[in-house]
């Protein structure tokens, strides 16, 4: 058992997190919650989300999140939002028990960037 | 390339002192409770040892207990002492600020019907005289105050606390795990009555500590464990001769450079506040004028601890005490001293040693510039 707090897609998205930023005339889905802030940034073409791009201020495992979510959802169907879990993230990044309630921010993020775009429709 | 910058939660061994360990590891592994001639020659080693801690310290060394660390130290003291005097009065005093080696006995004391007041710092992290004595009562029979925080560096005015307690009749206990070998102590001019120290944290091995106990009259203290004779049935055990001829070793090259090395880190610690104080938001925690210049504890607005730390990799620093780093909490030091939880969460502790060189310094202190500015991108406004 390692005694690494961090696995290995957590360093390499915590290092170089490609999704990280802003993109122009993007809907945007924003929640905060337990010291964490997240915010999602989606550009749609038709059912398509062309783009995505997040903000995140939190530990290591939210912003690992965020850079999975975008790099999982970019180029997916919008509707696919809607089935967003944790479950599978919290899995993915061997994210702490403890750290459970950061990750459901996250989910929560998504809900009202759906909801943005739903908006923006 | 990892640079170690954690000097406050261990130091490497002395290659002289591991070199001596080895030595007495083959050849004086005598019991030195044993009465035959080898046994007597590992004893020596132990005196030998204690007088050149002793030398140190500037005390007696039959004043000095062997113990397995600054721990052990802290709890001997407290509980000995708290329990031989409880006829006299269960009142006692400590700091909020203590490690938690010296924190979690006086509530284990308080659980057993002890009173303890809790006094919590100044804006500079040192509590005073005139409030010392503002908490002592009639049936105070023991303070507990550390000599330098090991989480901020901040050094307390033992000489002028302990003359308090002196005036008050109450026994006078400094943890003093990140002094010793560090800075000046001579314990025959101040008045300390007992003093937890561990080899660990000045260059000498893990697993051997000491407590000292005064001969001034009156000072007394219980035992904790039971099982032998050795050292006047105060802590008994059989002694580890290899370990307590490093921690004598380790004292006396101490004892031989202590100046030279205050001054080497008091260098290395205006270095990297130079380099990093201009970030904006950042602050110390702690006092860079008569704080200790081996730990330089800084905090910065705007920041997650937890990726702060991660970020700063492979520079290797302490976001609260060794003993916490498990913890999501904020540090109780810092919170005590008035920081927010955001601000106490958002510190990181740098301690320099002997191994640390300037190069390492302004290494650390690029990292630590790039890895705000970066977390910072990545943070939504709303986040500030």
């Amino acid at each position: 058992m390692s005694s690494d707090p961090y696995n290995a897609m957590v360093r390499e998205y915590f290092a170089d997190p490609k999704h990280a930023g802003d993109l122009e005339g993007a809907a945007i889905g924003y929640f905060s919650d337990q010291g964490m802030h997240i915010r999602l940034a989606a550009t749609v073409d038709g059912e398509r989300i062309t783009g995505m791009r997040f903000r995140a201020w939190g530990c290591p495992h939210v912003i690992a999140a965020a850079e999975s979510t975008c790099r999982q959802y970019e180029g997916c169907r919008v509707a696919a939002l809607e089935e967003f879990t944790s479950a599978q993230i919290m899995v993915d990044l061997a994210v702490p028990i403890e750290k459970t309630g950061r990750i459901l921010v996250l989910e929560d993020t998504v809900r009202s960037l759906g909801q943005a775009i739903r908006d923006s429709a | 390339m990892n640079v170690y910058l954690d000097y406050a939660a261990t130091t490497p061994v002395d290659k002289r002192v591991l070199a001596h360990m080895q030595e007495i590891q083959t050849t004086t592994f005598a019991n030195p409770a044993s009465s035959h001639a080898a046994g007597r020659q590992s004893m020596d080693v132990v005196t030998g040892a204690a007088q050149q801690l002793g030398g140190l310290l500037n005390v007696d060394p039959d004043s000095l207990l062997w113990t397995s660390g600054a721990t052990e130290s802290n709890n001997l003291a407290i509980l000995g002492a708290a329990r031989h005097r409880a006829h006299r009065g269960k009142h006692l005093v400590t700091m909020r600020t203590e490690h938690k080696s010296v924190v979690d006995v006086f509530k284990e004391l308080e659980k057993q019907g002890y009173a303890v007041t809790w006094l919590s710092p100044g804006d500079d992290g040192r509590v005073s005289p005139e409030v010392l004595a503002g908490a002592l009562r009639d049936d105070t029979q023991l303070v507990s105050i550390m000599h330098i925080n090991n989480e901020t560096g901040i050094v307390q005015d033992i000489e002028s606390l302990g003359s308090v307690c002196r005036e008050h009749d109450a026994l006078f206990h400094v943890d003093a795990a990140q002094s010793v070998g560090k800075v000046h102590l001579d314990l025959q001019s101040l008045p300390v009555d007992l003093l937890s120290l561990t080899g660990h944290k000045f260059y000498g091995p893990k697993g051997i500590g000491a407590l000292y106990v005064s001969s001034r009259p009156g000072i007394h203290i219980e035992p904790l464990m039971w099982g032998g004779g050795q050292q006047r049935r105060l802590r008994p055990g059989t002694l580890p001769v290899d370990l307590i001829a490093g921690l004598g070793v380790a004292a006396q090259i101490s004892a031989d450079d202590i100046d030279d090395e205050y001054s080497r880190l008091a260098a290395l610690r205006k270095t990297l506040w130079e380099d990093i104080r201009t970030i904006d938001g950042v602050h110390v925690n702690g006092d860079l004028n008569n704080g200790y210049p081996g730990i330089l504890n800084v905090g910065v607005d705007n920041v997650e601890g937890e990726s702060l730390l991660l970020a700063l990799e492979p520079v290797c620093v302490a976001t609260g005490s060794a003993c916490n780093s498990q913890s999501q909490e904020p540090s109780s030091v810092l919170r005590a001293m008035g920081r927010s939880d955001l601000q106490a969460q958002s510190a990181i502790r740098f301690s320099f040693g002997r191994q640390t060189a300037l190069d390492d310094v302004k290494f650390a202190a690029q990292t630590y510039c790039s890895a705000v500015k970066r977390l910072r991108s990545i943070a939504p406004e709303r986040a500030a």
